[in-house]
């Protein structure tokens, strides 16, 4: 099969590049969100995770059940740093 | 097979057509719904309460074949567009369209069988689209006693296609 | 100063569940504040045209974006609830604060309760070319089209027999444009026979055991190959078939939106027939924060009429736990309850019922898929 197809469309992440790190022994999902930014992108992972987790149980034989799951932090989404700052002055 | 192609076995029709006898009466509801899903607006829309009321709301539609007047009042009710009237004596189907542009009375169109086929020409001989339907037209076509039961879908356009 | 607003109840996700949700408990009084990110309430209503399935009395057989619009409007005339859209809940914090970023602005949301009822997310596919312009999912299909009018192409391939995917293809039908085929890799139609037969009438196949191994083209899509599957889903090699066409829809699967709850704490499980991780509640829809109610599709992938009942249940109990108290309470949220459990009776409701047998009891908070993160 060919394994260049997209696992992750924010970071470009292909699936070859997945195994390839997971033959290497980056075996959960947190290791694999360091090494390759994979689910670090706009859409935090909703796309990509699910994916990445089903490809390590393939690959070292373990259920969906027993991946972790890496953390979700906020902001869930984009947000612009004058909405942090607070240019509440601003407002009517 | 009825999961694998959307297009129901003649042991699914059997089921829910009337014999001969009742068929030559006048027009009477077939309703083509054979998998039992939490779905019951088709109870609520018969004035003469020839669909059984469901005791489970999953339950398939039971139809009393001797209550039917053929009115086609649930035609429009039903989200899957399963209901189709069917007059054997005046060679008549009714049926649910949901594609603009309607056809108008007296046009020659494709009449489609359950797989999408075009098997032969239909007249149409009357278009229904009050508001109470809710965008959902009732259209009643003219066709050859033999397709009566085949005819499912039309396709408005030119024939020649 | 990041303004910080207090209120009894705040409703994430303005879908039907949140949107039933706040009625209920806004109906017993308590002060509610919706969230909303789209810039109108409905979720996924406001792009069903069709007419829905499900129970007379919770409005079948209505289309869903009229249902969308009559709650609408029963909350505008409430003064109890405040909707404020284009409010997108950004994260759950330990002192119990919800941060939300509205129209701009940032805001820091303190409530008594909360209900989370963000809905789910699309699922995507692995396939070759899969990031080929042309290949959408179905979400992106129906807001292209229902709600800004635009086309996405001419030819349309439409992978997933779900419902979902039956749906849009008959909505596709409906624009105008041409369905080639509808690919479904189990060996037989996920979605209600009725929507198959409904599209299958029009002369769309559906090709029940087969996949798409790639889609082909150079700058767009200009078709795909497709394959049949064995039992066991493996591509079988030499079945490979080209269909020509100029866009690929994904409609497989959704998966629900969980991130705050998450963040919340809350014991979450992997629960496949609910569309992936959901967490842990009772029957009131309560999850393992006492501050936090779940209700919807974020609950687990159900349909519009559950989700309904859910937020009713939900926003009931939210609103008495506050201290809203009525005499009938008791014996509606039995009537709701009921109404569920008849929902999900049938065979179709066979697969929710074996996954929400996985979201109850305390062996099951144990399989808590984030408590490393504790
Ligand atoms: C094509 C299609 C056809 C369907 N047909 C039917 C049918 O015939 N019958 C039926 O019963 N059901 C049907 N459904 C299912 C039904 O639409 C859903 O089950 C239902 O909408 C779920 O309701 P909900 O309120 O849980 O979620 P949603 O409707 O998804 O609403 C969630 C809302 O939360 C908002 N939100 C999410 N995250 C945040 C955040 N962080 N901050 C603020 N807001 C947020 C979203 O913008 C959204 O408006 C269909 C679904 C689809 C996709
Ligand atoms: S055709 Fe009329 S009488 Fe017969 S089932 Fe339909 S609504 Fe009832
Ligand atoms: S309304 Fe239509 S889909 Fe629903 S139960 Fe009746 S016949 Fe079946």
């Amino acid at each position: 099969m060919n394994e260049d197809m997209i696992v992750c469309r924010c970071e470009d992440i292909t699936l070859k590049e997945l195994r390839d790190l997971i033959a290497e022994g980056y075996t959960t999902l947190d290791e694999i969100k360091r090494a390759l930014r994979l689910g670090m992108g706009p859409c935090q992972g909703n796309i990509c995770l699910e994916i990445a987790a089903r490809e390590i149980c393939k690959m070292t034989d373990k259920k969906m059940e027993d991946i972790k799951m890496p953390s979700k932090r906020p902001p869930i989404s984009g947000i612009k740093m004058s909405e942090l700052v607070g240019d509440n002055q601003n407002e009517k | 097979m009825l999961k694998r192609t959307g297009i129901p076995t003649s042991d699914d029709l059997q089921s829910v057509t009337p014999d001969k006898e009742r068929l030559l009466e006048g027009p009477v509801a077939i309703i083509e719904c054979f998998n039992e899903i939490p779905c019951d607006p088709c109870f609520y829309s018969c004035p003469f309460k020839a669909i059984k009321k469901f005791d489970d709301i999953n339950d398939k539609p039971e139809l009393d074949y001797s209550k039917c007047t053929g009115c086609g009042n649930c035609i429009a009710s039903c989200p899957g567009l399963a209901i189709f009237v069917v007059d054997y004596p005046k060679n008549r189907l009714s049926l649910p369209y949901e594609f603009l542009p309607l056809p108008s009375v007296g046009d020659k169109v494709w009449g489609l069988n359950r797989a999408g086929k075009s098997i032969c020409q239909v007249e149409v001989i009357k278009v229904k689209d009050p508001d109470k339907n809710d965008k959902t037209a009732v259209i009643t076509i003219r066709l050859s006693k033999k397709y009566l039961m085949e005819v499912r879908h039309i396709k408005v356009g030119d024939l020649d296609e | 100063m990041i303004l910080l607003i207090n209120t009894d109840l705040l409703v994430i996700g303005g879908g039907p569940a949140g949107m039933t949700a706040a009625l209920k408990a806004a109906k017993r009084k308590a002060e509610v504040i919706i969230v909303e990110r789209y810039h109108e309430l409905g979720g996924q209503l406001t792009k069903q045209t069709h007419r829905f399935f499900g129970s007379k009395s919770e409005q079948a057989g209505t289309r869903g974006i009229d249902i969308a619009r009559g709650l609408t409007k029963e909350i505008q005339n409430m003064s109890e609830i405040k909707v404020l859209t284009e409010a997108t809940a950004q994260g759950y914090y330990e002192d119990k604060i919800v941060t939300v970023s509205y129209q701009n602005k940032f805001r820091k949301i303190r409530a008594k309760r909360i209900i989370i009822a963000t809905g789910a997310s699309e699922k995507m596919m692995l396939f070759e070319n899969n990031d080929l312009p042309g290949v959408y999912g179905a979400g992106a299909i129906q807001t292209l089209m229902n709600l800004y009018g635009i086309l996405p192409g001419k030819k349309v391939i439409m992978v997933g027999a779900g419902n979902i995917g039956l749906i849009v293809s008959y909505q596709l039908l409906q624009a105008g444009v041409e369905v080639k085929a509808v690919i479904e890799a189990d060996s037989e139609i996920g979605g209600y026979l009725v929507h198959a037969s409904k599209i299958r009438r029009t002369g769309v196949p559906i090709y029940t055991g087969h996949s798409v191994k790639s889609a082909i083209g150079e700058s767009s899509v200009k078709g795909a190959e497709i394959i049949k599957l064995d039992e066991n889903w493996q591509m079988i090699t030499g079945t490979e078939r080209f269909i020509k066409a100029d866009t690929i829809c994904l409609a497989v699967g959704l998966r629900p939106l969980v991130s705050l709850l998450i963040q919340a704490d809350c014991a979450m499980v992997y629960v496949p027939e609910l569309g992936g991780d959901v967490p842990i509640r009772d029957e009131n829809l309560k999850t393992t924060n006492d501050q936090i109610f779940v209700a919807g599709d974020a609950a687990g992938i159900e349909e519009a009429t559950a989700a309904m009942l859910e937020g009713e249940i939900a926003g009931l109990k939210a609103a008495s736990e506050i201290g809203y108290l009525s005499e009938d309470v008791v014996e509606e949220t039995r009537r709701l309850k009921r109404e569920l459990k008849k929902l999900r009776g049938g065979p179709i409701g066979r697969k929710i019922r074996r996954g929400l047998s996985k979201v109850r009891g305390d062996d099951n908070v144990k399989k808590n898929r984030y408590s490393h993160l504790r």
